[in-house]
């Protein structure tokens, strides 16, 4: 009875997707900002090499958090 | 011909609480976007509006939460719905003149389960519905929504917290005009299915839909519309009282709490939780704020939020009740609802006169 009342799985599920999707994309854009003022820094001081590589890695990041945001719109409209 | 009357009625004041929920919300959704210069008002409350308008197009699984699972259909009529409707407004009005943080949503809900029970007894709730589905989520999301913004902002200041501010904070502001666009997004898709799910509900009462029967594309893009139209409009208004009433922070923590509102409130809406989406904005922006520096929260509107959490469920249901009541001492058809319809425009336009003449500022509740 108290299961049933509690809807204690679909909870469950509620917390943990806000828990992946809040902090996981939150986290992924973080890492591309970290690249791009990485990449800033990077190619003041002409090093070109890292700087390409701070570069790709946000492009990266930006890619995963573009592509995470519409996994979960498109997840909304599945039911 | 009288229950449609009573019907009709019923959808206009229905889709007017929705334009209402959107014209006290649009504070909420675009403050943290503009109090870090992310986006300027015109361009925030545009976007909200539209992305409201398209949130509540993306899912359904609330409306039939409210329309099936908190009151029993089978005792249901469209004068009960009416009266819940009357009780939901009508708190709103009284909160908002006194300037509580109430919900609307919860306001809603309780409306209709006070003239529910006042029209059929305690047998016309749904306590599993009402508790597990309604009750139980929230309490939990504003604080769920509290700990993901810490979370975030915790590990954004860990990840860029080296780097040039400069670069970072212009970064974290592209991203709000991402995550302030979500968070409208999943302000419109669970509080506009609140309406649609109370007109579904008075469909279902008038024997025009079946039982447990989804809502009808009308229902579902009038509410977008209205809830949008509220949005835009009440923009304007509350705009000038916004830079009062937010909580000053950087970028990355408005970007942090906007992310968490919206998870909270898409995770939840699509599990079917109708949710005070204000409570659960307010625990992201005091998450963002705690993580930081923990006397930098308003911790007296931690303390109204959860008064009005516990006042406003019972208050709108005794007022649903009455209304209930009072719609009955003019019999079984159209002539109660017409009666309080027109004696609450009256009341409405002699508060707003009122306010007017005093000059006050049209202050910001929540939904």
């Amino acid at each position: 009875m108290t299961a049933t009342i509690v809807e204690g799985r679909e909870l469950l599920e509620t917390v943990v997707a806000s828990l992946v999707a809040g902090v996981g994309v939150t986290f992924i854009f973080s890492i591309a900002i970290w690249g791009f003022a990485r990449f800033a820094d990077l190619n003041r001081n002409e090093r070109p090499l890292a700087a390409g590589a701070a570069l790709a890695a946000a492009g990266l990041a930006l890619a995963c958090t573009a592509a995470a945001i519409v996994v979960g719109i498109i997840v909304m409209t599945k039911k | 011909m009288s229950s449609d009357v009573i019907l009709w009625i019923v959808v206009g004041t229905a889709l007017a609480f929705d334009f209402t929920n959107g014209f006290h919300d649009t504070a909420n959704v675009v403050a943290t976007s503009i109090s870090t210069g992310a986006a300027n008002p015109q361009v925030a409350i545009g976007i909200a509006s539209l992305l409201n308008f398209a949130g509540a197009f993306i899912s359904i699984s609330v409306a039939a939460t409210v329309a099936n699972d908190v009151v029993s259909a089978d005792v249901i009529t469209p004068t009960i719905v009416f009266a819940g409707l009357i009780g939901a407004i009508a708190w709103n009005l009284i909160t908002w003149s006194f300037g509580l943080p109430s919900s609307s949503s919860h306001a809603l809900i309780g409306g209709v389960v006070g003239s529910a029970i006042a029209a059929a007894g305690f047998d016309a709730v749904i306590a599993e519905g009402l508790v597990g589905k309604v009750l139980i989520p929230a309490v939990i999301a504003p604080f769920l929504a509290f700990g993901v913004a810490g979370l975030s902002i915790g590990l954004i200041y860990r990840v860029v917290g080296r780097q040039r501010p400069g670069t970072v904070t212009r970064g974290f502001r592209y991203g709000q005009i991402a995550s302030g666009g979500l968070l409208a997004l999943a302000h419109g898709t669970n509080d506009a299915q609140k309406t649609m799910g109370v007109i579904t509900l008075a469909l279902i009462a008038n024997g025009t839909l079946a039982a447990g029967a989804d809502p009808p594309l009308w229902v579902i893009a009038s509410s977008a519309a209205a809830i949008a139209a509220g949005t835009y409009s009440g923009g304007w208004k509350i705009i000038k009282t916004t830079g009062t009433r937010i909580i000053k922070m950087d970028a990355a923590q408005g970007f942090s709490s906007q992310g968490a509102g919206a998870a909270v409130i898409l995770a939840s809406t699509h599990f079917g939780f109708p949710l005070s989406t204000t409570h659960v904005i307010n625990g992201g922006v005091m998450g963002a704020g705690a993580a930081k520096r923990f006397s930098a929260v308003r911790w007296g509107v931690a303390g109204n939020i959860v008064f009005a959490w516990l006042l406003t469920l019972p208050a709108a249901a005794a007022i649903g009740a009455l209304a209930y009541g009072l719609t009955r001492v003019f019999g079984t058809g159209a002539l109660g609802p017409v009666v309080v319809t027109l004696a609450g425009l009256t009341l409405i336009v002699a508060v707003f006169a009122r306010r007017a003449e005093r000059g006050a500022p049209v202050a910001a509740s929540s939904g």
